[in-house]
């Protein structure tokens, strides 16, 4: 009788794939990754509330928590060690420009330029916006349905920001993603959505509505939403605002292993950062890649297991067969 | 490594049938995917245009791993006239459209071993891996024009083996 196990190497890959997810910041609540229900999850559609930002380069994690000793006897030798410090940082490259890459690889609020009239005063972060439409109910995170003057202002190709309007609160805006933290009341009617992550690009429009590339990340639009088209994005180097995520990065092994690293809680380390990568090693002075780097810091949460706290999962399920 | 060259070699095979069901190639009284083993058919003096046609190249095996793993290289070769409807002129469309087709057929990189050598072929425990392709610049030999990629076929070498 053959044998049906094998004893398998150390895995073999040469991609990550990453994953967001917003961390709920009034309530201090970060995103699960359950391995043993999730771990085998298709890369292509991953659990809510899981946003897929595609393959990454150059993940390299620094767990950076400390151990101290302690000493006995005469001479002193270590009779144990005791957890001083829990601290991990992580670096990564990302390989696109999106809304959630780029709000990723900075270190503070990141805003969308929202689309002004002509004319208007000019501001760094895009000047006194066109007015907002209102949308209709029964919208879907992926149809927006306008009043037919309304859907003419956009075409397929625009880019739009679905949120509510600024009313004067203070404290973290945007749902589910927390874009930013009102320390004072802003006069800005339009703030939430120049901070809002609900974004998408329109593919469709009709006199109905619109219908978007991909959903939103909010889900539907909640009542009193309202719409407005997006030029850009813009961020800041500077401002006291720090952005926090969960994070998921998969590397899937080359007989059907996955390693999976779940932090609870990132945030970002430093300031926007980019790097330049030629595209050919033989042309360094010829076209280059712009790839946007993410720093981040990882926060510790409390495993309700057990009571330790932790700032990241390694789960490992190895290859079909493969002895352990 | 034969299970891992087969295996390969099948895998590319099924995938042409999907992605190109239209090229392929007359060998001895059967019309067959157009993808053909050098070493598995008798010796021509010229490959035949518009076919893949795969040569075992290198190897190297990695004994210090928990199970040995071997590395075989596959040279990958192909070209084309043209076609008479257009005169040739359309030779260089046919070269793209099959780059593209190689590029489909080595995604993604990797495909269950199968032991080809029972019948019916029994899958085995373990994956061949492929790395992305070294594909060279086209060869242009009067109106024929030749392109050949090469690609590193990894396997974990099994008991009874």
């Amino acid at each position: 009788m053959s044998a049906n196990w094998f004893s398998a190497p150390a895995p073999v890959t040469h991609r990550i794939r990453g994953y967001f997810a917003p961390v709920a910041r009034v309530t201090q609540t970060p995103a699960i990754f359950d391995p043993s229900q999730q771990g085998r999850f298709n890369l292509d559609a991953p659990p809510a509330p899981w946003i897929d930002l595609g393959w990454m380069q150059d993940l390299e994690r620094k767990p950076a928590s400390k151990s101290a000793s302690v000493l006995t006897g005469i001479p002193a030798a270590t009779q144990q060690q005791v957890r001083q410090t829990i601290d991990a940082q992580l670096t990564v490259h990302f390989l696109a420009w999106t809304k959630l890459t780029m709000a990723l690889a900075t270190g503070s609020q990141h805003m969308n330029v929202l689309t002004a009239p002509s004319g208007v005063a000019p501001a760094p972060l895009g000047a006194q916006a066109t007015t907002a439409v209102t949308i209709q109910s029964g919208s879907t995170a992926s149809t927006i349905l306008l009043s037919a003057p309304d859907a003419e202002k956009f075409t397929a190709g625009s880019i739009i920001a679905v949120d509510q309007d600024y009313t004067g609160q203070t404290g973290f805006v945007g749902s589910p993603v927390s874009g930013a933290y009102v320390r004072q009341a802003l006069t800005d009617v339009d703030y939430i959505r120049r901070v809002t992550y609900n974004v998408a690009l329109v593919a469709q429009s009709t006199s109905a509505g619109l219908t978007l590339a991909s959903p939103l990340i909010g889900g539907a639009p909640q009542p009193g939403a309202k719409l407005q088209s997006v030029a850009g994005f813009v961020d800041r180097e500077g401002g006291c605002f720090y952005q926090e995520w969960s994070a998921l990065f998969v590397m899937d092994g080359s007989q059907g292993e996955r390693i999976i690293f779940h932090y609870p809680r990132l945030q970002p380390l430093k300031g926007a950062e980019e790097e330049v990568a030629p595209l050919s090693a033989k042309n360094k002075s010829g076209q280059s890649r712009v790839q946007l780097v993410g720093q981040f810091l990882a926060l510790p949460v409390t495993d309700p297991s057990d009571g330790e706290r932790a700032v990241c999962y390694r789960s490992f399920l190895p290859a079909p067969n493969a002895l352990v | 490594m034969q299970n891992a060259k087969d295996s390969f070699y099948m895998a590319l095979r099924a995938r042409l049938t999907s992605v190109n069901p239209q090229r392929t190639v007359l060998v001895r009284g059967a019309v067959r995917p157009g993808i053909l083993v050098e070493e598995a058919e008798a010796p021509f003096s010229q490959i035949p245009n518009d076919v893949f046609v795969l040569r075992w190249l290198g190897l190297a095996v990695d004994m210090d791993l928990c199970s040995a793993m071997t590395a075989v290289e596959c040279e990958i070769q192909y070209q084309t006239c043209g076609t008479l409807a257009f005169g040739g002129l359309d030779r260089g469309r046919l070269l793209s459209q099959m780059d593209s087709e190689l590029v489909s057929m080595l995604s993604p990189s990797c495909t269950p071993k199968i032991n080809y050598s029972t019948m019916p072929p029994s899958t085995m425990l373990t994956q061949v891996f492929w790395d992305e392709p070294i594909i060279a610049p086209v060869a242009v030999q009067r109106d024929r024009l030749s392109r050949s990629a090469r690609v590193m076929v990894y396997s974990y070498q099994e008991q009874g083996e």
